[in-house]
């Protein structure tokens, strides 16, 4: 299996719905256990910053979600209809403020740029597209 | 995810086992804020045992965060330990382990803080 998507309705209820569809890919792709981790926590931060700043107006978007192996190097894809927004212009948090200084989110897309090898955002018709590959080791 | 609680001398422990997502954590910080509002009534310590945490993100890692400071609010220690390697990793990405005591595990853990062995 080379490429799998889906699409899940734009809620933070999916979210089971979506872990388990990366596992499934993992498992059919007899791609390596200890790697998964990485595509784990994209999927869920860059999902998470669509339902919480990116739904449609009018509520009731869909996200579509795409894994592709290719060479070596798996690319997860997220697609959604909401209102143009690029996380990759959040700015970075300051990894070592002092504890009380600690803003607590903002961490999320930094955790994607830190795992992945490659991060890119377009706007693509009316629809966000983040790109995230990832270069596995056999 | 389950979340159990244990006391051990003055010391808390909470133990988050499977994956602290973001589903997972509301329940999660609301077993850590009853650990911590138990203070009052004597744990000179809290303690996160990771030993079954098999999963963290963003969102579980700030409950992590609200631990520390409420534990430092409160007066008393705190410490993680026991984290297994890629979640070890996130704890190291996010820059939290400058910030609160690691430690390898529960043992450690116990001996380091007051109130863990008397």
């Amino acid at each position: 299996m080379n490429e799998c998507r889906t699409r899940v309705r734009s809620e933070a209820a999916q979210l089971p719905a979506l872990a388990k569809f990366l596992q499934e890919f993992w498992c059919a792709a007899a791609l390596p256990p200890a790697q998964s981790l990485a595509f784990e926590i994209a999927l869920e931060e860059i999902f998470m910053n669509v339902v919480t700043h990116g739904t449609a107006a009018g509520g009731q978007g869909h996200v579509d979600v795409c894994l592709a192996l290719a060479e070596g190097s798996l690319t997860l894809a997220v697609e959604d209809e909401g209102p143009p927004f690029d996380p990759l212009m959040l700015p970075a948090p300051d990894t070592h403020s002092r504890l009380e200084e600690r803003p607590v989110g903002g961490l999320g897309v930094y955790f994607v740029r830190q795992l992945m090898d490659a991060v890119s955002y377009a706007r693509v018709g009316s629809r966000n597209q983040l790109r995230m590959t990832k270069h596995l080791t056999r | 995810m389950k979340v159990r609680v244990e006391t051990v001398a003055r010391t808390t422990i909470v133990i988050p086992e499977g994956r602290l997502d973001f589903g997972a954590a509301a329940n999660f910080q609301v077993q850590v804020e009853q650990a911590l509002a138990s203070a009052g009534q004597g744990p000179a310590a809290l303690i996160i045992d990771c030993a079954g945490l098999e999963y963290i993100s963003s969102a579980g890692l700030r409950v992590f965060l609200l631990a520390a400071r409420g534990a430092q609010r409160s007066g008393f220690s705190f410490a993680v330990c026991s984290l297994h390697q890629p979640v070890r990793e996130v704890f190291d990405l996010s820059g939290f382990s400058h910030v609160m005591t690691v430690l390898p595990d529960r043992a450690s853990a116990l001996a380091q803080l007051p109130g863990g062995s008397s």
